[in-house]
């Protein structure tokens, strides 16, 4: 169902191994490198190899092999200090490499922002998210984890418009999604590539090719739409 | 009969009939006693009487302390214009009967909510039964008396007693303790209680610090009088003046009406005042210390007081990183919760943001019960970085009551299954989340970038839900008739109504066109928050 990816995971502490999981559920290539002893008793403890690494040195992280277009990167080191350097010497060996860093703090957030890494994902601010969202919307809780935690038939997906489509020119309100047992949630612009416009907005407006089209279906449903939307002719007729 | 034999048989009935006369009148004290304690509104008259006097958790009773605090202000304006001024009769005369009636009742009041009687004579009575002995009346109300009398001797009736006494007139030096008034206002606010447990606390210090005093002065009064007391300084005429000089002098007010005049009695002089210096900044400390000690405690009262008003109450346990976090978001979405933690500094942190805190322990049962675990409380969030700790504190609020909902955050898998064990209604694992978004944002980060931005509300489009409550436009329709496009709204999907609306039911993602609309069932929408706001006012 999704692209396998190689992933470097570095650090095997509470967070590398919750991490390695939910990767190694979702079917990934996942390479595990660490420097700290505890993470190699985590590690024989899940069975799982593990490659021993200084992050000091150049040379240790260069001998990984790292296609930086493709592969990509996860710092999880227990402690902050490690993980901060990481993403920085990361950065200056794979300036092109897809970093994502985890983080215990907006403080730190911004920090390893800064050290170069692409996507932070903020544990506690996360969590606390999550705490509220149990509060407050329990069903917009529930409705998220059946769509993008739960291994349901259930997905959230990216869409990229090609060139030759038929979508290109046409407008989102004319465009049955629902029959098609899809709900588009976003449109994201090729050119402003962070700006992201919401359907209810876009309404009116012409899909252009390079657009990357957000959407939620089943995965059975998914898979016809995806074959659609590179289609170059009109297959269904909109109401 | 012989007359002798006649006798003894008339005295014989009449020790019966006195017998019978003295059950019948016990009979009907205890039928009384029995009847009150069956007697429900009287207990609730009672109750509601207590809370009002004596009750500083109770939301009423500062009406009820601010009414008797402008009553005794009246009453010392009075004395004071009394002073130059002609007061006219009238006034004096309603000053003398409504107040002094208040004042009385109130004197009841507390005398009569301070303990039960029929308790009282309804265990005398059970206990003489079980002992099988005789119920005197004497002794009885020797019992009464002696359980009232802990009231009438306790310090604060005894002021209240004093503030009543200035009603006779006749004796006008009376009339200066309408200023035990003016005292007794000092129970109608909390410091009063503050007061005396600072003297309480530092008993022991205070009692060295006075007995010192009283050696200094002594000595120094002793001192004086015979350097000076041979007619060499005209102002000290007799042992009494010395002393005086010497409190005026070792407490540094200093008023200069006796001053020493020879060189002896001017190098005690110097040698008190130092020593006076002394004494005094000790004599500051403690009791500052104390009131410091005491802050804490009022300031937890205050917190309790405070969030006894509210009608639903969650509690944050531990403010640590994610502790705060989660106070932040629950102020931001206006929702009402109190912070506990052990760490005074952390405690403190949260107080200077504005919460209500409290330092305690929150695995101890006591605090959820002050903060009425019965009726307020909703949700406990266990939040600490402790795992066993949390646990500890998750059951404990369980096992208080089950009812209230409790999430307990764990770092450890294991913990976490046996906190499901323990009925713990949600776990929530911070690394597991970190772990799942990581895993999403592998596959699909646009997407996922997307949904991140629209939950932590960084958009101003948002996923809300809104449930269908009876009598609304959208009950009984369809989704087709609803048209969501009209609305500027995505429908995502459905949560079916369980429990007549009370629990999630199925999610039916992307429902079709003819699916009809239930009360309870829960549409969760994606949209611009005021299209979100539209909808549900239209709710």
């Amino acid at each position: 169902m999704v692209d396998k990816k190689n992933i470097f995971l570095f650090g095997y502490g509470n967070f590398g191994r919750q991490l390695y999981k939910n990767l190694f559920l979702a079917g990934h290539n996942i390479k595990v490198l660490t420097a700290t002893a505890e993470s190699i008793v985590n590690a024989q403890e899940d069975k799982v190899d593990l490659i021993q690494i200084n992050i000091k040195r150049n040379d240790d992280i260069l001998s990984l092999n790292i296609d930086q277009e493709n592969d990509m990167l996860y710092c999880a080191m227990s402690k902050t200090a490690n993980n901060l350097f990481l993403v920085l010497t990361l950065r200056a060996l794979f300036p092109y490499a897809n970093i994502i860093a985890i983080s215990n703090s907006l403080e730190n957030t911004r920090k390893l922002k800064y050290a170069g890494a692409n996507s932070v994902i903020d544990l506690y601010e996360a969590t606390s998210r999550r705490v509220i969202n149990i509060l407050t919307k329990p069903a917009v809780t529930r409705a998220i984890d059946e769509i993008i935690y739960k291994q349901n038939n259930l997905k959230m997906a990216e869409v990229i418009i090609p060139p030759t489509s038929f979508l290109v020119g046409m407008y989102v309100k004319d465009i049955a999604f629902k029959s098609m047992g899809v709900v588009l949630v976003a449109i994201i612009d090729k050119e402003s590539e962070h700006e992201l416009v919401f359907t209810d907005q876009r309404l009116s407006q012409q899909l252009e090719a390079g657009e990357t089209l957000v959407v939620v279906s089943k995965i059975d449903d998914l898979k016809i739409f995806k074959d659609l939307v590179h289609s170059e002719t009109h297959p269904f007729v909109s109401h | 009969m012989s007359l002798p034999v006649k006798k003894k048989v008339i005295t014989f009935f009449k020790k019966k009939i006195d017998e019978n006369t003295l059950k019948q009148k016990k009979h009907f004290f205890l039928s009384f006693a029995y009847f009150i304690e069956s007697f429900r509104a009287y207990r609730r008259i009672k109750s509601f009487v207590y809370n009002l006097i004596e009750n500083d958790q109770y939301p009423y009773k500062k009406y009820f302390d601010f009414f008797m605090i402008i009553v005794i202000l009246t009453s010392v304006t009075l004395l004071v214009i009394d002073v130059k001024h002609h007061i006219p009769v009238w006034i004096d005369e309603l000053d003398l009967y409504v107040v002094t009636s208040i004042l009385i009742l109130e004197y009841l009041a507390r005398m009569w909510v301070y303990s039960d009687v029929h308790k009282i004579v309804i265990d005398e009575y059970e206990e003489s039964r079980f002992f099988d002995k005789r119920l005197s009346f004497f002794h009885l109300f020797w019992k009464i008396f002696q359980n009232k009398w802990g009231y009438i001797s306790s310090f604060s009736a005894i002021i209240d007693l004093i503030a009543i006494l200035p009603s006779y007139r006749s004796i006008r030096i009376l009339r200066v303790l309408i200023l035990f008034r003016a005292f007794k206002m000092l129970r109608y606010t909390k410091s009063l209680n503050g007061f005396i447990y600072v003297l309480k606390n530092k008993k022991f210090e205070l009692m060295t610090l006075l007995t010192l005093v009283a050696f200094f002065i002594f000595i120094a009064g002793i001192m004086l009088y015979v350097f000076e007391g041979d007619n060499k300084n005209p102002n000290i005429h007799n042992l009494f003046d010395a002393f005086y000089w010497a409190l005026i002098t070792i407490s540094t007010v200093g008023y200069g009406d006796i001053a020493p005049v020879t060189p002896e009695g001017r190098v005690e002089t110097m040698v008190i005042v130092i020593i006076g210096i002394g004494l005094i900044a000790f004599g500051t400390s403690l009791i500052v210390a104390s009131f410091n000690e005491r802050m804490s405690v009022l300031r937890e009262e205050k917190v309790i007081v405070n969030v006894s008003r509210k009608k639903s109450l969650i509690v944050i346990c531990g403010y640590g990183l994610l502790g705060r976090l989660v106070a932040k978001g629950l102020q931001k979405e206006g929702l009402e919760f109190i912070v506990l933690d052990k760490d005074e500094n952390l405690v403190s942190q949260a107080f200077n943001s504005g919460y209500n805190t409290i330092c305690t322990d929150a695995s101890q049962g006591e605090i959820f019960v002050k903060l009425g675990i019965e009726k307020r409380i909703s949700h406990v969030l266990c939040l600490t970085s402790d795992d066993i700790q949390n646990a500890f504190i998750a059951i404990n609020v369980k096992s208080l009551n089950e009812k209230v909902h409790v999430t307990v955050r764990c770092s450890d898998e294991e913990i976490a299954q046996k906190m499901e064990f323990a009925h713990i209604d949600q776990v929530i694992m911070p690394e597991e989340i970190a772990g799942m978004m990581s895993a999403v944002y592998a596959g699909e980060p646009v997407a996922f970038e997307v949904l991140l931005s629209i939950i932590e509300e960084k958009e101003k489009t948002q996923i809300d839900e809104i449930t269908i409550t009876r009598g609304s436009f959208l009950e009984h329709k369809t989704i087709g008739d609803v048209n969501f496009d009209s609305y500027r709204l995505i429908l995502l999907g459905i949560f079916t109504s369980k429990d007549n609306g009370k629990t999630l039911g199925e999610f039916l993602f992307n429902p079709s066109d003819d699916y009809y609309l239930h009360v309870g069932d829960r549409l969760v929408c994606i949209g611009y928050s005021a299209a979100i706001a539209n909808l549900k006012k239209r709710m």
